[in-house]
């Protein structure tokens, strides 16, 4: 496969899946993943977006339509599938369905050994990913008596090890309590710094608004909309197939309202944390007037 | 479980699982080897303190380890000691013991006791990974191992979904009486045969987003002092070996 730097790194077009029992994956889909963005893909559950991600890593082929890495279609033959997984590197939902051996360095360590990487590399790259994920304490432990973040840590890892350009996350933050949710969001921060394109299933609106700079919403296999993350998610239609709207942004507007104008520098606080500090900011400025 | 927690935080946990393996197999030898029932209960005796003094065991899990074992044998041994005697009538028999039998009796109890001894050093020093990575290097084959990896794997998380699908069940009275025990019981294996059968199709699409062809491949650990601690097993076990032989 010939890598260009494409503004987009990875692409559907019209791609349509119906799974053997008739439920439709994907429905004549066509959507973009920018290269270097943190992306966002939501939807309800059936909307298709873990099959969407199925078919980012070639694990499903399309029944019709295409899937482009870097402006060139998939090729699913042997040599292909080994050249764009290990490029794209994807991370299931459940830790305890992914992770093969009983031991966190050993797991890691598998899929560069399935890159046939020398094992000085492999070493190297395993220590790295440890690092990255800040599991180097827990190495020698066994995954079983790690807790269910410290394994979703160990899975991000493994897909680390493999030095893929794009990793998918299939709703990480699932059954994370909320100090780990703010850990795995700072490794993926860091990942995105160095140049990974990140994408991620969540059902998690605040999040999405606070994080994202793409956002996709699925709906019946196809996106109901797609494009830069604040305002995709502030759309009603949006909102109503999501059952939810973004709260920082609905606090913003109620101030708008009373007279509180917190995107003062043009930038609308997107977290909880950027609002209170806007608040604070804005607060300030009205006493020393 | 114990033997789990005892391979993980022994204090030879870092030893060369080689000079294990080498430990072992000597201390196998020299209860095979001992020519008399003491000399092997002495084998197994010193194997018992260099596990629990050396590596740290707490002797009271080290028993609760040996428990179903010794249990075992005890039956065994009191099966070969006594003969039953069937008499002509119902209700006529009689167990005699057989006197001829009883040193062969003795001795293969020694031997055994040596021979568990000797087991329970590896399997309480050593980590079923480390023990697996080992075969890898002695040449077992590789289907046997990847089904190693994969039980070994699996049974903790297959314990661990029948243990909440069973507290899952008595919340909702599921084992109240026996018939509803019988019933709840039941409703778990299908439970979890589908799971298995679920478990398996995740680890395959796994294993294929990270690169899978075939054989699980995994990074071998490394050892400081490999070469140190094989050499003392070495030493050790060939000593122990020895003096069984030379104890008359």
């Amino acid at each position: 496969m010939i890598r260009q730097a494409t503004k987009h790194i990875l692409e559907l077009k019209e791609t349509s899946f119906r799974y053997p029992d008739g439920s439709v994956g994907l429905d004549r889909c066509s959507l973009t993943i920018l290269r270097g963005s943190r992306t966002v893909v939501l939807g309800a559950n059936g909307s298709g977006k873990t099959t969407l991600f199925v078919h980012l890593n070639g694990i499903l082929r399309p029944q019709t339509g295409t899937v482009l890495y870097s402006g060139a279609p998939l090729e699913y033959s042997r040599k292909g599938l080994h050249s764009l997984r290990s490029h794209v590197g994807l991370v299931f939902q459940n830790p305890d369905s992914q992770l093969f051996s009983a031991s966190v360095r050993e797991d890691v360590s598998f899929g560069p050994l399935n890159l046939g990487l020398d094992v000085r590399t492999v070493r190297k790259r395993v220590e790295d990913a440890l690092q990255a994920v800040g599991m180097v304490e827990c190495a020698d432990k066994p995954v079983h008596n790690l807790s269910y973040g410290q394994k979703k840590r160990v899975c991000v890892a493994g897909v680390l090890a493999m030095q893929p350009e794009v990793i998918v996350l299939d709703e990480p933050m699932a059954g994370l309590d909320v100090a780990m949710q703010k850990e795995l969001t700072a490794i993926l921060d860091r990942l995105h710094t160095a140049g990974l394109t990140v994408l991620i299933a969540t059902h998690d609106i605040d999040f999405a608004y606070g994080w994202s700079d793409e956002a996709i919403v699925l709906q019946k296999g196809r996106p109901l909309s797609q494009g830069n993350a604040k305002e995709v998610l502030q759309l009603s239609e949006v909102q109503t197939e999501l059952g939810a709207s973004p709260i920082v942004a609905e606090i913003v507007r109620s101030l708008a309202l009373t007279g509180i104008d917190v995107c003062a520098n043009g930038n609308p606080p997107r977290n909880r944390a950027e609002l209170v500090k806007a608040i604070a900011a804005q607060t300030k400025q009205e006493s020393n007037r | 479980m114990l033997i789990e927690q005892s391979a993980y935080t022994n204090r030879w946990r870092r030893v060369s699982p080689s000079a294990k393996g080498v430990t072992s197999l000597c201390g196998m030898l020299a209860a095979y080897a001992a020519a008399t029932p003491v000399a092997a209960c002495g084998v197994a005796a010193i194997l018992c303190v260099v596990t629990v003094l050396g590596a740290g065991i707490p002797l009271e899990r080290y028993l609760r380890v040996a428990a179903p074992a010794c249990l075992f044998l005890t039956f065994s041994a009191l099966s070969l000691a006594v003969s039953l005697n069937v008499g002509n009538s119902f209700g006529d028999f009689v167990l005699l013991p057989v006197h001829s039998e009883l040193q062969k009796v003795a001795q293969v109890c020694g031997r055994s006791l040596g021979g568990l001894a000797a087991l329970l050093f590896l399997a309480l020093t050593t980590p079923l990974i480390d023990i697996i990575a080992l075969l890898r290097r002695l040449g077992a084959p590789e289907v046997l191992l990847d089904i190693m990896i994969l039980c070994y794997r699996t049974l903790f998380v297959f314990s661990e979904a029948v243990r909440e699908t069973v507290t899952a069940q008595s919340a909702r009275l599921g084992y109240t009486t026996i018939r509803l025990s019988m019933r709840s019981l039941g409703g778990l294996v299908a439970n979890i045969a589908v799971q298995v059968w679920q478990r398996s199709q995740a680890l395959h699409l796994a294993a294929m987003a990270r690169n899978n062809d075939g054989p699980l491949r995994f990074l071998e650990q490394t050892y400081p002092h490999s070469t140190r601690d094989i050499c003392v097993a070495v030493s050790g076990g060939v000593a122990l070996i020895v003096l069984t032989l030379m104890i008359p």
